[in-house]
């Protein structure tokens, strides 16, 4: 077992945040009563939260990476931390999926957008670019969801990785989870919840509490979108409202995988390019397809029902 | 088995009475739904409570629940959740659903999970007047001869109440002043009148017969495709199903490495991941696959094994579908009628 004695033996692990509210990193540094026990589970080389003491010319065992990359600096070293990296896991719905900031993605050209809110701006720190989910960029092992992310899961994945093993999280809907705490629907009751094309693994957080679901975990492994779009205009929501609610958080994934569900099929720019400074590169989205415990990219309904 | 008389007015004090055994559980309110819950005044019973939420397996097969606690070099049972209960308001499908429940977990291969759970409840039941979304006559769940340990059968002013087991009797002995055992003739005539209404009072009436020779036909109805391009894979049904028991097991470790515990969660054979088997093969990826599968053993394979649909007609799924599909109509489109999804 990994969790020897000695500090050499255990994993080296990094914590890194790109574009989001760090509200991840927090939700790990908020755990008070398992702090010591995550630090002293693994070696944490980094973790800029935490600790002003970063190591970040070493090669770790994992790197939990939170938030979506949006300029030329983060990828550059997002690609950095990739190549050092053994295993490499997408932290909260930013990293996973783009986040609110990828909402649009596929909206009109993304130059326009940016031009209309900071107008005729000079970039001086870092070039910026349309906001992309991690694994637009670069090969993702694992993907943690959440908006902010459990952190039940989390200890989950980490003493998983720890041991060396693979992390299966949560595929299934937020509707079964719900049913387990005996929540009334909410979709019965004709409102906009989108738990049943919503991976779960957050026990029904926000419907336990009488929340409609706004899908902040991203896309069950086989959410049937064009069902959940047919069932919700039939309780008169406007397809312009659905369709936005599933996007607010859906990001890439939900673009990606349902394009034409969405009604933005032809507007969707392709993936970004590698960045270049990565010595050897892996085809961006590749990972999702080798195990299903790596949230499946599922295809298009149409092949698979 | 026998009959006693309850007066309406002696329940709350009957119920009362019967904390002395264990905790009290029974079905209230819960919005415009029920769920079963703990008792602290029994005032909180919901009557008229037809169907929860989710059904009684949740008291001996919990939805997630901790197997045993493991270290190095042992392992701990935990049975958390194991104590003395009585569960009241338990209708006549959802005692059916138990005992097909105690097939599965109890007969070949025990359950230790189910089983302390299970022989530490004591199961009261209660009739019903059926609404819209029973179809327990035609599933012949409506009502019971066994698996109970006391049934209340309401009858006017007063409560029939059978004995089922001997923890019934003594049940009753809790109180026993509170019982009458004069029947009398009228008694009969009433309790075979309220029968007729209750029969009469079936909205979905279903002959089931020959139903695993209609499944087989069906094997490559477009009736599957149909019900897929509407299924969300959400898994409600079989959560809410009294008869859906498959589970999935993870080991969950602790921080420091050196322990941690066994979880046993529900699942559902809705899931995609249901079927995954090493080298990521999936032997019913189609979403329509899975529905066969779900509805072939509610009407044709569990016949052809234990003789009787693992369907109790308790409409839960017909509550809880958001897109209709549900026992009732799977079987009208395998009976070639029109269905409304």
């Amino acid at each position: 077992m990994i969790a020897s004695k000695t500090q050499a033996a255990k994993p080296k692990v990094g914590f890194y945040g790109f574009t989001g509210c760090a509200g991840d990193l927090l939700a790990i540094l908020h755990c008070e009563d398992e702090l010591l026990d995550i630090f002293n589970a693994v070696d944490v080389r980094s973790f800029l939260m935490a600790s002003s003491e970063v190591h970040d010319d070493e090669e770790l065992d994992v790197a939990f990476v939170e938030g979506s990359i949006t300029t030329d600096h983060q990828l550059e070293s997002l690609a950095d931390i990739r190549k050092r990296s053994k295993v490499l896991v997408a932290l909260g719905s930013c990293a996973c999926f783009g986040g609110p900031q990828t909402a649009r993605l596929g909206y009109g050209d993304w130059k326009e957008r940016f031009k209309k809110v900071y107008g005729n701006t000079k970039h001086t720190v870092a070039k910026p670019f349309e906001s992309r989910p991690l694994d637009e960029h670069v090969k993702v092992d694992y993907y943690i969801p959440g908006c902010p992310i459990d952190r039940y899961q989390f200890f989950f994945a980490l003493t998983r990785l720890a041991q060396g093993m693979s992390v299966e999280l949560t595929t299934f809907p937020v509707c079964a989870e719900c049913k387990w705490n005996e929540n009334e629907c909410l979709l019965l009751k004709a409102q906009l919840c989108l738990g049943p094309v919503t991976a779960g693994g957050c026990d029904s957080r926000c419907p336990s509490h009488n929340l409609p679901c706004i899908g902040c975990w991203g896309p069950a492994a086989e959410a049937n979108v064009a069902s959940e779009i047919d069932l919700l205009k039939e309780r008169n929501f406007s397809a312009e409202e659905i369709v936005s609610k599933l996007r607010l958080f859906g990001g890439a994934a939900m673009v990606r995988r349902f394009a034409d569900l969405l009604g933005i099929k032809a507007e969707v720019p392709a993936r970004r390019p590698r960045p270049k400074k990565v010595r050897e590169p892996v085809v961006a989205g590749k990972a999702k397809k080798k195990s299903p415990s790596k949230r499946p990219a599922a295809k298009s309904r149409a092949k698979k029902r | 088995m026998k009959a006693l008389k309850l007066k309406k007015e002696d329940l709350y004090t009957y119920l009362e009475s019967l904390k002395s055994y264990g905790e009290l559980w029974g079905p209230v309110s819960r919005g415009e739904h029920y769920s079963y819950a703990k008792l602290a005044n029994v005032r909180d019973v919901a009557l008229q409570a037809l169907r929860t939420i989710i059904p009684p397996k949740k008291f001996f097969v919990p939805p997630r629940f901790n197997m045993f606690r493991y270290s190095e070099d042992q392992y701990t049972e935990t049975f958390e959740d194991v104590k003395p209960r009585v569960l009241f308001g338990i209708h006549p499908c959802d005692i059916h659903g138990l005992m097909i429940l105690d097939e599965l977990f109890l007969d070949r291969f025990p359950d230790p999970y189910y089983k302390k759970r299970r022989e530490a409840t004591a199961i009261l039941g209660l009739s019903c007047i059926p609404d819209d979304k029973c179809m327990a006559r035609s599933t012949n769940t409506h009502a019971v001869e066994g698996g109970f340990d006391l049934a209340f059968n309401e009858l006017g002013e007063e409560y029939l109440v059978w004995v089922g087991s001997s923890l019934g009797d003594d049940l009753v002995r809790l109180n026993i002043d509170l019982f009458s055992e004069e029947i009398e003739t009228s008694d009969v005539q009433k309790y075979l009148e309220w029968r007729r209404k209750r029969d009469s009072r079936y909205k979905l009436n279903f002959d089931l017969t020959g139903m695993p020779d209609i499944m087989e036909l069906s094997w490559d109805s477009p009736l599957w495709d149909e019900l897929a391009d509407r299924c969300l894979s959400c898994g409600s049904c079989s959560m809410v199903c009294p008869t859906c028991n498959c589970y999935n097991i993870r080991d969950i470790s602790d921080l420091s490495l050196e322990s941690g515990v066994r979880q046993r969660r529900w699942d559902s054979c809705m899931n995609k991941e249901y079927a995954l088997v090493a080298g990521v093969h999936n032997f019913r990826e189609a979403r329509a696959e899975r529905l066969k599968l779900y509805y072939t053993h509610k009407l044709k394979a569990f016949i052809t094994e234990y003789g009787r649909p693992s369907c109790v007609g308790c409409g839960r799924c017909i509550d809880t579908c958001p897109v209709s599909i549900n026992v009732a109509e799977v079987i009208r489109g395998l009976k070639g009628q029109e269905v409304k999804l």
